[in-house]
């Protein structure tokens, strides 16, 4: 917690899992590639990791039963790992995007009069 | 659930790591195609496409190495990279494995046969619901030791209905009945229970029924049986159609009714009851001094079951509210006597609470743990000697980036696995050792030592196994990897020149085996001279060359007059048989389970009013039977043919209980009574010389005779003395029998040495003697080889150094001398802590002891020379071998 690197790191890996069930729930089954372009997208570049990084929490979040994995072919006839949510990631994500709001919400009222005061 | 699930799947994917890796190969090169194919599209070299995507992945091991972490469980998966490596050093070097191995089994194997016994003597509860209710009722009256009386009837009985609130309190009383089934006698050792014995403990039948409640404790009700699994097994084949059927018990007809449960033993852990009877089928007779209302008739062993929720301080409280109510009640036989509520685990093996038992496993337990010590420090050092040789192999592993957690951890597993092997082994030996000490069989006594197989022997062996690895194996371990690598690679291949600390550590383990083995002889020596003691002590008689053949014509409904005549014609017979020196009759044999006691009221010493007559043992005999058992009468006469029924009733004393009633006296033409104050009085013919007549380890105790035929009693023992083996006269005795009835009513026929084997005689001597003796020898054969093993080790790690003080002028001579003063002054050492330890841990023996001191000079001296002569020997022998090595050879070594 004390150094910049940590600190970022700690985020992405607290947020990956949720930025990931999200990815699928919007743009449904996606291959690794994908998942990792479409949340360097949407983030900007505040998350820009190496993508490598995305493999084992994939591999976690299909080892907890949230998302589930087949090969299967793109648009342009390549081979490649399709990831989809699972119904229990579906549930898991609605929990946590519950869970976050909350968070986020709480944090942004206990945040606010500091902001007005500095 | 979600994280066991995952979890799961990562121990699965231990197995499939192939698959898996390429498959996630495949997975990074269709991610990184995709990405070139983009950069392409957004108008890169492929060059720079390529770099790009390669880049922006990031470290492609690096990924892989936490992909692999995550698809399965790094630490269970260096585990069995280490178990692959442990079994192929195991396999590689097959003749240390075997030892290390074999001294385990050897070691573990003891613990768990000693461990086995303990507890299913000592620590397995009854098999019944909700056992840890069950508690033992042990009565103790102020001024006897706890323990040494039990409870009459009618104090058994209000014990049991005033106590009712808090404690269901049911009992026993133990016997021997002759049983007669189809033809063939059997003596049984039986209970006599209350009506609410099975219904307490909560035991079901196995067949038929049990006794009922409310059933049995009325004299006078139909006679009824219920049979042990093992004595139904035995004498029944196991016949369901057993039930109903009519047999004799001491002559009156009973009816079997059940069998109890395989399971259930009877409440005792150390002998299974062969039959169960209500307490009126064995006491059917009501008299105002018998069993039912006599106060002073103490027969019965009391447990209760406390209710639900009791706890053992309340209901003492209860027992003691009681206690203090009866006293009150019934001065004369109630007096200070309280009934202590313990578990009845504490009260084994019977409820004699002297703890005896308890000391005795504990003692054996200890010697089961100085065997493992000796056998875990043999292994310590086969496990320096290779960690010394490995050595290298460490430093090297360690320069190429070993943790030196990661190398101790790999040894460790080495040594458990091997550890466990042995531990295997062990107790596979612990359960054969175990079956066979339980397959003891005992002549007349159902001694059961069962081997409580269950999870506490294999947690027990677990913990020793997992003591020796950590013992044995993390000390070479630390020592091995701790090794730097620059010293070890420059020694040149030989290793730890400068290993002094280790020839200390190894020193010290020897000194301690010579330590642990002189106490392991030091007690195994104690029990055998006491059983040498026991074997040859003074019996009051001479056992040697004596037939004993137990009878009982009532057996076959005989009248007195008709057994009279039958034991007057047989002992004529018999008398005349060759090679028959004299034969005689009695109603108990010495050291054997048959006894009687009675009141002695000596003629003009009133016994004051609140006070009991002294009770003394008697037998009743012939006039025959001082000659017949070879006890020499100090004063007056033996009984002969004119002590009649019709002549003046006589006695002989022994010599102790002349002592106690007229001391300084003498006690010929004296009188006493077995009734009442005021006679009928026997006047006392003769004195005899004292003996044993109940246990061998009995203080002298007030002993008398009486004639038999003043004092009838149809069960007697006709023992003959012969000049031939008393073996080779059974066929011919029993043909007589037969001539006279053929229906023999025999019940047992054994020599008198046999029955002093019995339980009540040699036999928890010669137990004792054996299984120290047995880890005794073990101790020493372990010692031995850890000794030699060290001092070779040493020998050969001196080679060179040998070698060139050879070459320089030593004599052989002094080469011998120095190597033998190092492991002189160990032995010596050894045997000094050796002497203390053995000194402190016989303290507690001498309750276990016949004859024999625990601080015995003979044993210690005979232990310790023994030791050291062994062990001077052991290290002789390397000595000698290494003065013999050619200087040049030596030189070369290496």
């Amino acid at each position: 917690m004390s150094d910049n690197a940590g600190d970022k790191k700690d985020v992405w890996q607290g947020t990956l899992a949720l930025m990931v069930l999200k990815t699928l729930q919007a743009m449904g089954p996606l291959h690794g590639y994908g998942v990792a372009r479409r949340i360097e997208q949407t983030s900007g570049d505040l998350l820009a990791v190496n993508y490598g990084t995305l493999y084992p929490a994939l591999l976690k979040l299909e080892q907890e039963g949230y998302i589930s994995s087949e090969w299967g072919v793109s648009d342009k006839n390549r081979k490649a790992k399709y990831y989809k949510l699972t119904r229990a990631g579906r549930k898991q994500l609605s929990k946590e995007e519950h869970e976050w709001e909350q968070t986020t919400a709480i944090l942004a009222r206990f945040l606010a009069p500091g902001e007005g005061r500095s | 659930m979600r994280r066991l699930r995952a979890w799961l799947i990562r121990v699965g994917g231990l197995f499939n790591k192939g698959l898996r890796d390429r498959e996630f190969s495949a997975e990074m090169d269709s991610h990184l195609q995709f990405h070139i194919d983009d950069n392409l599209r957004a108008g890169m070299s492929p060059a720079q496409a390529r770099r790009e995507a390669m880049m922006k992945l990031g470290g492609l091991e690096q990924t892989k190495e936490a992909y692999r972490d995550r698809a399965s469980l790094p630490i269970l998966e260096t585990f069995f990279q280490d178990l692959r490596f442990a079994v192929r050093m195991l396999h590689k070097n097959p003749g240390v494995t075997f030892v290390v191995v074999l001294t385990l089994a050897l070691g573990v194997g003891a613990n768990t046969a000693i461990f086995g016994l303990v507890n299913g003597v000592l620590l397995q509860r009854l098999p019944v619901p909700a056992p840890e209710q069950i508690v033992a009722l042990v009565i103790q009256s102020s001024g006897s030791p706890l323990g040494a009386l039990g409870f009459s009837y009618p104090q058994f009985a209000e014990f049991r209905q005033q106590t009712a609130p808090f404690c269901e309190v049911f009992g026993q009383a133990l016997g021997r009945v002759n049983l007669v089934a189809d033809g063939h006698t059997d003596v049984l050792a039986v209970s006599g229970v209350s009506s609410n014995y099975f219904s307490a403990l909560g035991v079901q039948p196995g067949l038929g029924r049990l006794i009922l409640p409310g059933e049995g404790e009325r004299p006078g009700e139909p006679a009824i049986l219920v049979l042990g699994y093992s004595y139904w097994q035995k004498r029944f084949g196991g016949d369901p159609g057993i039930i109903g059927k009519q047999v004799r018990v001491d002559g009156k007809p009973v009816t079997i009714v059940g069998v109890v449960p395989k399971e259930f033993r009877g409440q005792f852990s150390t002998f299974e009851m062969d039959a169960y009877l209500p307490l009126s089928s064995v006491y059917p007779g009501q008299s105002p001094n018998g069993f039912w209302s006599s106060r002073d008739l103490r027969l019965m062993l009391s447990l209760g079951r406390l209710k639900p929720g009791v706890t053992y301080p309340q209901a003492q409280s209860g027992f003691d509210v009681v206690s203090h109510r009866l006293a009150a009640q019934y001065p004369v036989t109630d007096k200070d006597v309280s009934v202590h509520v313990m578990d009845e685990r504490l009260s084994r093996p019977i409820p004699y609470a002297n703890n005896a038992f308890i000391m005795f496993s504990g003692l054996f337990l200890i010697l089961a743990a100085l065997v493992l010590l000796l056998a875990c420090t043999n292994i310590a050092n086969i496990l320096m000697a290779r960690a010394s040789v490995r050595q290298r192999e460490m430093a090297i592993r360690a320069a190429l980036g070993g943790a030196r957690a990661r190398l101790v951890r790999q040894m460790l597993t080495e040594t458990t696995l091997t550890a466990l092997l042995g531990g295997i082994s062990g107790v596979l030996l612990g359960a054969w050792l175990s079956r066979l000490i339980g397959a003891i069989h005992l002549s007349g006594f159902p001694l059961q030592l069962g081997f409580g197989f269950d999870w506490r022997v294999f947690a027990y062996a677990l913990a020793t196994v997992f003591f020796t690895a950590l013992f044995a194996g993390l000390s070479p371990a630390l020592r091995a990897t701790r090794a730097d690598v620059n010293t070890v690679l420059h020694q040149g291949g030989r290793t730890d020149a400068s290993g002094a600390a280790r020839h200390k550590v190894r020193g010290d383990l020897m000194a301690a085996q010579v330590a642990g083995s002189l106490m392991l002889l030091v007690v195994a020596g104690l029990f055998v001279r006491s059983l040498r003691a026991v074997e040859h002590m003074d019996l009051g008689f001479d056992p040697d060359q004596l037939l004993n053949v137990a009878l009982d014509p009532s057996i076959n409904n005989y009248d007195e007059t008709q057994t009279k005549e039958f034991y007057r014609a047989l002992e004529a017979k018999i008398s005349a048989l060759p090679g028959v020196q004299s034969a005689s009759l009695a109603s108990a044999v010495p050291i054997g389970y048959g006894r009687s006691k009675d009141s002695v009221y000596v003629e003009g010493g009133h016994v004051a009013p609140g006070q009991l007559a002294p009770g003394v043992f008697f037998n009743s005999v012939d006039p025959h039977y001082f000659e017949t058992l070879r006890i020499p009468l100090l004063l007056g006469r033996a009984f002969a043919d004119a002590d009649s029924e019709t002549s003046p009733r006589v006695a002989i004393i022994n010599e102790t209980m002349g002592k106690h009633f007229w001391p300084s006296e003498n006690p010929i033409g004296k009188r006493f009574s077995i009734t009442s104050d005021s006679g009928p009085f026997v006047e006392v013919v003769g004195v005899a010389r004292d003996g044993k007549y109940r246990t061998l380890s009995e203080d002298s105790l007030p002993y008398f005779y009486l004639p038999l035929a003043q004092n009838f009693t149809p069960a007697r023992t006709l023992q003959i003395r012969s000049s031939l083996p008393p073996h080779s006269l059974v066929p011919e005795i029993q043909g007589e029998i037969l001539a006279l009835d053929s229906n023999a009513p025999i019940v047992e026929i054994q020599t008198m040495r046999e029955s002093l084997s019995g339980a009540l005689g040699y036999f928890l001597f010669r137990l004792g003697a054996s299984l120290a003796a047995a880890m005794g020898l073990l101790g020493l054969l372990l010692a031995v080889v850890g000794v030699y093993g060290v001092v070779s080790y040493a020998a050969t790690q001196r080679t060179q150094e040998l070698g060139i003080r050879m070459a320089l002028g030593a004599s052989p001579r002094q080469i011998l001398a120095l190597l033998l003063k190092q492991g002189v002054r160990l032995v010596a050492a050894g045997l000094l802590f050796g002497l203390a330890g053995a000194w402190a841990l016989t303290r507690a023996m001498s309750f276990m002891l016949f004859g024999v001191s625990p601080s015995d000079p003979v044993t210690y001296i005979a232990a310790g020379a023994l030791l050291s002569g062994i062990t001077l020997l052991a290290c002789w022998l390397p000595a000698r071998r290494a003065m013999r090595v050619d200087p040049i050879v030596a030189l070369r070594y290496e």
